[in-house]
């Protein structure tokens, strides 16, 4: 029997072209677990969008044809009507929260649609004990790292115990690990018999777990394979459909978790740093500062007396979440003016605010970095000498110059980071920083910025760039650092280039 | 769906709480800077105007609908009561949110003439502010002064702010927010037109 | 311990009331500092010393440079940027501590629970619960937007104060608004907004320390008015 039936479907949003669906017809039987793929703006996304109502009912657009979700009339039913039925994990952990508290935000469905505080304490311990989450109560949300936040998001959907869930690339912000609690949710609810939709790029934790992969591309279902089908996949293939590789061999798994080595390798013509101490924990009470010393050991965020980190490559910063990654990257370029750490390149020194002329970072949310009205002053803004000539070059190589008028926010997600890196080129920053750069991109943007990567490199640029994106560090990585407990435990070539 | 659509839905309700906060969090921000000296007090009719005019002319072409500027002002209400603001204000603040929305709604929040002029009246709610220093102004100057501010900041702060220089500061507030409004205005439609937001 | 959200809201009330009406005897001053001291008291039994702390110092420095450096006759530059500092916290720390108290323990269900039992409309008390949980999404995102700034050298906006606030505001109230559409669409699929009355997991019930703060935060403000007007 069909749970979700969508039939003859046009749509396309209001004022864009990007994600509208082309006669999309589609049955999910019940107990089905299906994989939407595809490329970004292929019209994932909004066939999810269908499913739980947010087209019609929030995201306006032209549509046409017929949805029904268990019964229901999805064109004719208020969104909040279908709360109980289908339930949705959204892309970003850090918006998707009513509460500030887990315990609150578990139960916030189950509190909507009135039920009786005894029903409610009886579902939040039963998600809780499924989901084995008791660690996680009773903590503000923003204490939480993303994989934390996306368990919640899960729990707080499954408490309203809907037939359908729905997620749209949940795993876009997450670290190996905690895309690997995901898959174990995702089996958890499959084994209770609930009819699952995933749109997702990152395809290696579903294997075994779908039993349907549709492949979208341009708004239409271009292909469809069953889950074996879909597994027995030759490497090649995968590829050929600009797909995220399905199998993640052994040694890029240990790249990522940063077990791979543990010694250093000679790093040639190097940049020396030296002394970068940090920690998070400032101890309030004093007036002064602590200048922090390596001894202080255990307690540090990061504690790297010394690094040589090979100059004019591209260097892939591993390690687990929270341990220290983003915490380099923010005290190699300056940021965190406590850590008082010395860059020496090129027989210069550079220490506190000076580190910030020779370092640029590109942040995982590019939205934050971007100031002006069009692409073009958001460029020449990071010059020092206003050259409206090479700000034209750097545009044209990245592909932007059609776009020098446009407003960076009206670009898509790529576009805007690599508006981004152009003001980094501009800045003529020699070490250029990335923090995540690929988490929510489908393959060939990966590609491309692997591409840009290497070719910034080329020009002279030295690259490091923080990722568990293990695509990526095949791609293009040249050294790895791996990072643990906020120590550089090792630096090794990247054989695999 | 027509009619359904005059009507204030949760996600009107979680925008305007947004926009509270972010209107709150600029205010607060340059309300700070008051206790230097009471010159900037007065001066708020024009900082805070000329401020908070961006976001809250992104804000009238978000929801549309009646009602959104009145539950703002009853928030912020709410917000400078327990800021310790002042109790006797916050009638007036409601009221001048209630009258800016019905300005707005009779342009249906989309005449540019009538957004200006309602976002001229919202901005009485900073008058609002002064009031408890006109009504009771012997007595709370007495009371700063024995509450530890010298006389100098009284004497300055009722120089400036005084039955004679509230009509003044009126005007002023309305006629900065209106400037503040055509300028929210224009940089909305410079980058959040441009970029298709809105 | 925990109090109920609407001896806290009581709380709010009181403690800004007996702010906004200046002490100016020393009964007067003795009734305020033990009414600010109340909420510091609850944050140290929360066992938020360090914010406790903080409070404590910054205000009792404040009060005795009012109370023993600063007279009427002060003059001078350097007088009034302390009184401007010290006029600040003494008059705002009292309501700052509470709500800060307030919002640091109630959870957004206690709060929309509570404001259903105050009959305060759904709509509301929405709106409120969103204001309460978006300061520190303001300041999470604010600290990244200013690291940007710093990192491409725009916190001055070239020297230009409209710029300056322009590059601040705007990637703001872009994110701002991005995060809100985010968040009405989990809300609302997850049924937020329904016609159903809302529920509430945490039955709200007044315990003895309660109905013991609330009688002693009356008799407080029955006391101050009666000396500050009638005595």
């Amino acid at each position: 029997m069909s749970i979700v039936e969508l039939e003859n479907i046009n749509f396309q949003y209001k004022g864009s072209k990007d994600g509208s669906l082309d006669n999309i017809n589609l049955n999910i039987e019940k107990d089905q677990t299906v994989l939407l793929c595809g490329a970004s703006g292929s019209g994932k996304t909004s066939i999810i969008r269908l499913i739980n109502g947010l087209i019609p009912h929030y995201y306006s657009g032209e549509l046409e044809g017929d949805i029904r979700v268990a019964g229901h009339d999805v064109k004719k039913t208020e969104l909040h009507e279908l709360a109980g039925t289908v339930g949705t994990v959204f892309q970003n952990p850090r918006s998707q929260f009513f509460s500030v508290d887990t315990d609150g935000e578990i139960v916030f469905g189950p509190e909507n649609i009135g039920l009786e505080p005894k029903e409610i304490k009886a579902r939040l311990n039963d998600v809780v004990a499924e989901m084995d989450l008791d660690e996680l109560l009773g903590r503000s949300i923003f204490d939480l790292s993303g994989g934390q936040k996306q368990r919640i998001a899960c729990a707080s959907v499954a408490a309203l115990l809907p037939d359908v869930i729905l997620l749209d690339e949940p795993s876009s912000n997450l670290d190996f690990d905690s895309i690997e609690l995901l898959r174990g949710i995702i089996l958890e609810w499959k084994r209770q018999g609930k009819t699952i939709v995933i749109s997702e790029h990152r395809l290696w934790y579903l294997k075994d777990a779908v039993d349907r992969v549709i492949y979208m591309e341009k708004g239409k279902m271009a292909r469809e394979w069953t889950g074996d089908e879909f597994n027995s996949l030759s490497e090649e293939e995968v590829k050929s459909y600009k797909l995220r590789p399905v199998v993640l061999e052994e040694e890029l798994i240990r790249d990522i978790r940063g077990e791979s080595a543990s010694s250093f390798c000679d790093a040639g013509e190097a940049i020396e740093l030296k002394d970068f101490y940090f920690s998070y924990n400032k101890h309030p009470y004093l007036i002064f500062k602590r200048h922090f010393k390596e001894s202080d050991g255990e307690s540090l965020n990061l504690n790297i007396p010394s690094l040589r980190i090979p100059k004019g490559k591209i260097i892939g910063l591993v390690g687990p979440n929270g341990t220290g990654k983003s915490t380099f990257l923010r005290c190699l370029c300056g940021l965190e003016r406590d850590c008082r750490g010395k860059i020496s390149v090129g027989g210069k020194t550079f220490k506190g605010r000076d580190r910030l002329k020779i370092c640029y970072m590109v942040m995982q949310d590019v939205n934050h970095q971007l100031f002006t009205d069009s692409v073009k002053s958001e460029v020449m803004l990071s010059m020092i000498d206003k050259d409206e000539k090479r700000c034209d070059e750097i545009l044209e190589n990245l592909g932007l110059l059609e776009y020098k008028e446009t407003h960076p926010m009206a670009l898509s997600g790529g576009q805007k980071q690599r508006v981004a890196i152009a003001s980094a080129i501009a800045s003529d920053a020699e070490i250029l920083l990335f923090d995540e750069p690929t988490s929510g991109l489908d393959y060939s943007h990966m590609e491309k910025v692997g591409m840009l990567l290497k070719e910034l490199a080329s020009q002279g640029a030295s690259v490091i760039v923080s990722t568990h994106d293990p695509e990526l560090i095949s791609e293009c990585c040249d050294y790895i650092l791996g990072i643990n407990r906020g120590r550089a435990v090792y630096l090794k070539e990247n054989k695999k280039l | 769906m027509e009619n359904n659509n005059k009507k204030l839905k949760a996600k009107d309700f979680i925008t305007i709480g947004i926009f509270t906060a972010i209107l709150f969090a600029v205010e607060f921000a340059l309300g700070m800077l008051g206790y230097i000296h009471p010159f900037i007090v007065a001066a708020y009719v024009i900082i805070l105007p000329l401020a908070s005019g961006i976001p809250m002319m992104l804000f009238y072409t978000k929801v549309e609908k009646f009602g959104m500027i009145t539950i703002v002002s009853v928030l912020l209400a709410i917000i400078m009561f327990v800021g310790g603001m002042g109790y006797l204000g916050a009638p007036l603040i409601i009221i001048s949110g209630l009258v800016a929305d019905f300005i707005a709604k009779s342009g249906n929040y989309k005449s540019f003439k009538k957004t200006v002029l309602s976002f001229g009246i919202f901005n009485f709610w900073i008058c609002s502010n002064y009031f408890p220093i006109l009504v009771t102004a012997e007595s709370y100057r007495k009371d700063l002064i024995d509450g530890g501010f010298s006389a100098e900041y009284a004497n300055n702060l009722f120089a400036a702010i005084n039955v004679k220089t509230i009509g003044i500061l009126v005007v002023l507030c309305f006629v900065f927010g209106c400037i503040g409004a055509v300028i929210g205005k224009a940089v909305v439609k410079k980058h959040f037109e441009k970029a298709g937001i809105v | 311990m925990r109090l109920d959200p609407r001896t806290k809201l009581f709380m709010v009330f009181v403690i800004s009331l007996i702010a906004m009406m200046s002490a100016t005897t020393p009964v007067l001053w003795a009734i305020r500092l033990i009414i600010t001291l109340i909420p510091i008291v609850l944050l140290i039994l929360e066992k938020k010393y360090s914010s406790a702390l903080r409070f404590f110092l910054a205000y009792g420095i404040a009060l005795v440079l009012l109370l023993f450096f600063i007279s009427e006759n002060s003059e001078g530059i350097i007088a009034s940027l302390l009184i401007g500092y010290c006029g600040i916290v003494v008059q705002f720390m009292p309501a700052l501590i509470t709500a800060w108290y307030v919002i640091r323990t109630t959870k957004i269900g206690e709060f929309m629970s509570c404001m259903q039992k105050m009959h305060i409309p759904d709509g509301i008390a929405v709106s409120l619960a969103v204001v309460m949980r978006f300061f520190p999404t303001i300041k999470e995102e604010y600290s990244s937007i200013n690291d940007a700034m710093r990192m491409r050298g725009v916190m001055l906006g070239g020297g230009n104060v409209l710029r300056m606030f322009e590059f601040r505001m705007i990637p703001l109230l872009f994110s701002c608004v991005n995060i809100g559409e985010e968040l009405s669409a989990a809300a609302i699929t997850r049924g937020l907004g329904g016609d159903s009355k809302r529920s509430s997991l945490i039955e709200l019930k007044l315990g003895l320390a309660d109905y013991l703060l609330m009688s002693f935060l009356t008799a407080a403000t029955v006391i101050f008015v009666m000396y500050k007007y009638f005595l």
